[in-house]
């Protein structure tokens, strides 16, 4: 099982500066953020995919369809039908559609973004950035370290779930209350489990000198170049365009 | 690198919490360049003396510790971890845990850029490190892609590139199957003529003969030290020890010979022993023993046609595999790390549906029955016992599986005391189960899946971990199992359990059955056994050149003239 969501990938992506990528996601995020007009975020997430084209990133997408496809379909639906309308209110279902449809483009780009990114970036380009950007490196390698362990607690789980089926553990009878009791047998092994893993990280980490105190060095980076400055530059433009149309109120709801 | 000295002196650590005595007046030194080689059973306090030398202990565990480790004239012990970095290295079991890289080489870079190395400098030394453990070729590959071989090897060159002066491996070869095993030995080999001094925890004799020198440890002391070749021959220390014995070493005891511990001079100074009939026939057939064939075929519970698995991808992990398990018998299911040995065996009780083929039990075909039905049929022991046990007592453990498969009342209660006798376990029922050892965690595992009276059980690689009284003790388990008639299939990597318990093999390569039928037919084939990189043990090879029927050392002796 591949532990980590990054893909090799001789990449035009790939190759950009880690700080580059950081604050071009975090410039995506803010223009996505602003509004709320599907017409206007459906630029954003075309352009979030042909990222994903240019990364080599359409694999992790398409392994993770059954998050993206069903996030997608839920929102609008669930702001469809839950979106307050009502009588002699100029807001209506079609309004409630048309919202719907913004929040789950919006969703779907914020998680493409962060998947291009993810696909394209290693955890330790992720933690270098970060700390570039200011954050403390224990803080950054603890939040990157954090994507490399999901999948492995997700993978013990699993195993944890099939060693508990052949003891005739049945997770799909009785009541709400009586499955998620019977998670118990599951939630302990993979807790334990995770302490004892935890234990033995942090020694193979201190081994390995994160605590030594000294001054840390990478190995040697590409430096900045015109290409990371072009993407930075475009999403910066983005950003600033987008907050521009929210502060005159293009693309809010009352709007439409 | 540049290898240091190091001398322990008088060391006596105490965990505080919970308040336990771990070491007490441990001594040993070892001179820059020499292997010195812990051995032990487990608490014998090998992993606390290791720790304690690269300052774990008492660093990230309390511990009361007194006495001197000194290295290179510098007193250490007390030392803070970070401080030694770089200087004392360690390679732990688990090779998952100490590697967290989304690439090679950026694994290598990890810890010469924690201490501070100019970014050129590590580049030579990724580069330099990779070469030495033969991964140079791997540089971009996720580690969690790599064989558990490489992935340890990888660990290996993660913190050599620190340039350390000594080297401590904690059982680092342990979860590795032989071929992993293999070229970690060689590596380290190579090592030893850099003349880097390294510390190991080790658990099997034979593959540490050569080295400078071994400290026998138990309960916290230590009971012996000197060289192997010295210490070898005092059976009795072995034994208080909790250590197993050099085969040639016991069989030359049990004939009241002194016998070479290499195995073709050992062979040489047998062949007269043999007995006349014995010698002509073996003469005649050049030396092919181990005529151990299977009895009557028995009667089948399992039967597997077909069988294919891609798990989505497109290299098969297995197929093609037609195999039957009978009631009544004792199979090793051997290969390579990742050869789909796991995943056959959970197409054998239901865990995995085959895309390809069928699986039936008594004739059923697995795919139309709930794996409810099979799991009392064919029970599964997972290879980690903490992934199955969750309970607040040994016995509420027990009583799970035959609980949800509607035993109750006076009827689970027997059912879970006779299980517990059964495995050993009867004093202990009262225990939480996460205080045990881990072989007593093993034993409890067994007994879980026991309790569901399963006609076949399944174990993957239960011995792995334990220490050799508690190897014994769950191997003399599955014999007795074995004995009463059920049907075992262990998966194993470990030679001597398969060339003592085993009457059938089936070894799985490249995601096909390279072989099934009886052991001695596996153990007589060199190609089959270069295949699954399987080294047999001394004494298997000495019965195998001199035509003797015989699995152990007692079998051997008996059929040599000598006391079982």
């Amino acid at each position: 099982m591949a532990l980590s969501l990054y893909v090799e990938q001789p990449s035009v992506l790939h190759q950009r500066h880690p700080i580059a990528k950081v604050l071009a996601m975090l410039l995506l995020f803010v223009a996505t953020f602003v509004l709320d007009d599907p017409l206007m975020l459906a630029p954003l997430a075309v352009l979030v995919l042909c990222g994903a084209w240019v990364g080599k990133a359409f694999g992790i997408l398409w392994r993770l369809r059954w998050i993206i496809g069903p996030v997608f379909v839920f929102t609008v639906l669930l702001w469809t039908v839950f979106y307050p309308v009502q009588a002699n209110e100029p807001v209506t279902r079609a309004h409630a559609f048309r919202f719907g449809l913004g929040m789950a483009t919006k969703l779907e780009t914020f998680i493409l973004t962060g998947l291009v990114f993810l696909a394209t970036t290693t955890v330790e380009e992720f933690a270098y950035a970060l700390t570039r950007l200011g954050v403390p490196y224990r803080a950054s390698f603890v939040l990157t370290l954090a994507f490399r362990l999901v999948p492995v607690f997700l993978d013990a789980a699993l195993t944890v779930r099939d060693a508990q089926r052949c003891r005739g553990l049945d997770f799909s009878r009785g009541g709400i209350v009586a499955r998620i009791a019977r998670y118990v047998p599951v939630i302990v092994p993979v807790f334990i489990g995770g302490l004892r893993r935890a234990d033995q990280m942090a020694f193979a980490l201190e081994v390995r000198g994160f605590s030594a105190e000294r001054k840390r060095t990478t190995l040697p980076r590409a430096p900045v170049d015109e290409y990371d400055l072009l993407l930075v530059g475009v999403t910066l433009a983005l950003a600033v365009l987008y907050l521009a149309f929210w502060i005159r109120g293009v693309g809010a709801v009352g709007s439409w | 690198m540049t290898g240091l000295s190091l001398s322990v002196r008088e060391l006596h650590c105490r965990y505080l919490d919970p308040d336990t005595r771990a070491l007490s007046g441990v001594s040993f030194s070892a001179a820059p360049g020499e292997t010195v080689v812990v051995m032990g059973e487990s608490g014998a306090g090998k992993s606390t003396l290791l720790r304690c030398i690269n300052g774990l202990i008492p660093s990230l565990t309390a511990a009361d510790c007194r006495g001197q480790i000194v290295l290179d004239a510098v007193p250490i012990l007390g030392q803070p971890v970070g401080l030694l970095a770089g200087r004392v290295a360690m390679v732990f079991q688990d090779f998952d845990a100490q590697l967290f890289s989304t690439n090679v080489r950026l694994e290598v870079a990890f810890g010469p850029e924690q201490l501070g190395i100019p970014g050129a400098e590590i580049e030579r030394r990724v580069a330099a490190n990779l070469a030495l453990v033969d991964l140079a070729d791997c540089t971009t590959r996720d580690p969690s892609t790599l064989s558990g071989g490489q992935k340890q090897r990888l660990a290996v060159a993660s913190i050599l590139a620190m340039h350390p002066g000594l080297l401590l491996l904690d059982e680092a070869a342990t979860d590795l199957d032989p071929a992993g095993r293999h070229d970690l030995y060689e590596t380290l080999q190579r090592l030893r003529s850099g003349r880097l001094t390294m510390v190991a925890v080790e658990h099997e004799i034979d593959p540490i003969m050569g080295v400078d020198q071994l400290v026998l440890m138990q309960r916290g002391r230590v009971a012996g030290r000197g060289r192997p070749v010295e210490l070898v021959h005092d059976l009795a220390l072995f034994e208080r020890c909790g250590v197993r014995p050099h085969d040639l070493a016991l069989l030359g005891a049990r004939l009241d010979i002194e016998l070479p511990l290499e195995v073709d001079a050992a062979i040489e100074r047998l062949r007269p022993r043999l007995p006349t009939g014995l010698a002509s026939r073996q003469s005649a057939e050049g030396g092919r023993g181990l005529a151990l064939g299977l009895g009557p075929v028995p009667r089948v519970i399992l039967q597997v046609d077909q069988l294919g698995c891609t798990y989505g991808g497109a290299a098969p992990v297995l197929q093609n595999v037609t195999v039957g398990i009978g009631a009544g018998e004792f199979i090793a299911l051997i290969g390579r790390n990742g050869c789909g040995k796991t995943t056959l065996a959970k197409h054998l009780n239901g865990l995995l549906r085959p895309e390809e083929g069928t699986v039936r039990l008594d004739g059923v075909d697995l795919q139309t029955l709930p794996l409810e039905r099979v799991a009392p049929e064919v029970g599964y022991v997972f290879q980690n016992p903490d992934h199955q046990l969750f309970a607040s007592t040994v016995a509420e453990e027990v009583a799970f599986g035959p609980r949800n498969f509607g035993l109750a009342g006076a009827e689970l209660a027997q059912r879970v005391t006779d299980t517990l006798t059964a495995v050993d376990l009867l004093a202990l029922r009262d225990e939480d189960p996460f205080l045990l050892n881990k072989g007593a965690r093993q034993q409890l595992a067994v007994a879980t899946v026991l309790a569901m009276a399963p006609r076949v059980l399944i174990l993957d690689e239960p011995t792995t971990g334990l220490d050799y009284p508690q190897q014994r003790r769950m191997l003399d388990l599955l014999a007795r199992l074995h004995a009463g008639g059920t049907s075992i299939i262990v998966i194993t990597h470990s030679p001597w359990v398969v060339a003592e318990y085993a009457e059938r093999a089936l070894l799985v390569g490249e995601g096909s059955l390279l072989f099934d039928g009886p052991l001695a037919a596996l153990l007589a084939d060199d190609a089959l056994l270069a295949a699954a990189a399987f080294e047999l043990p001394p004494i298997t090879r000495v019965a195998r050149a001199l035509g003797i029927e015989g699995r152990d050392v007692a079998a051997v002796a008996r059929a040599l003239g000598g006391g079982g």
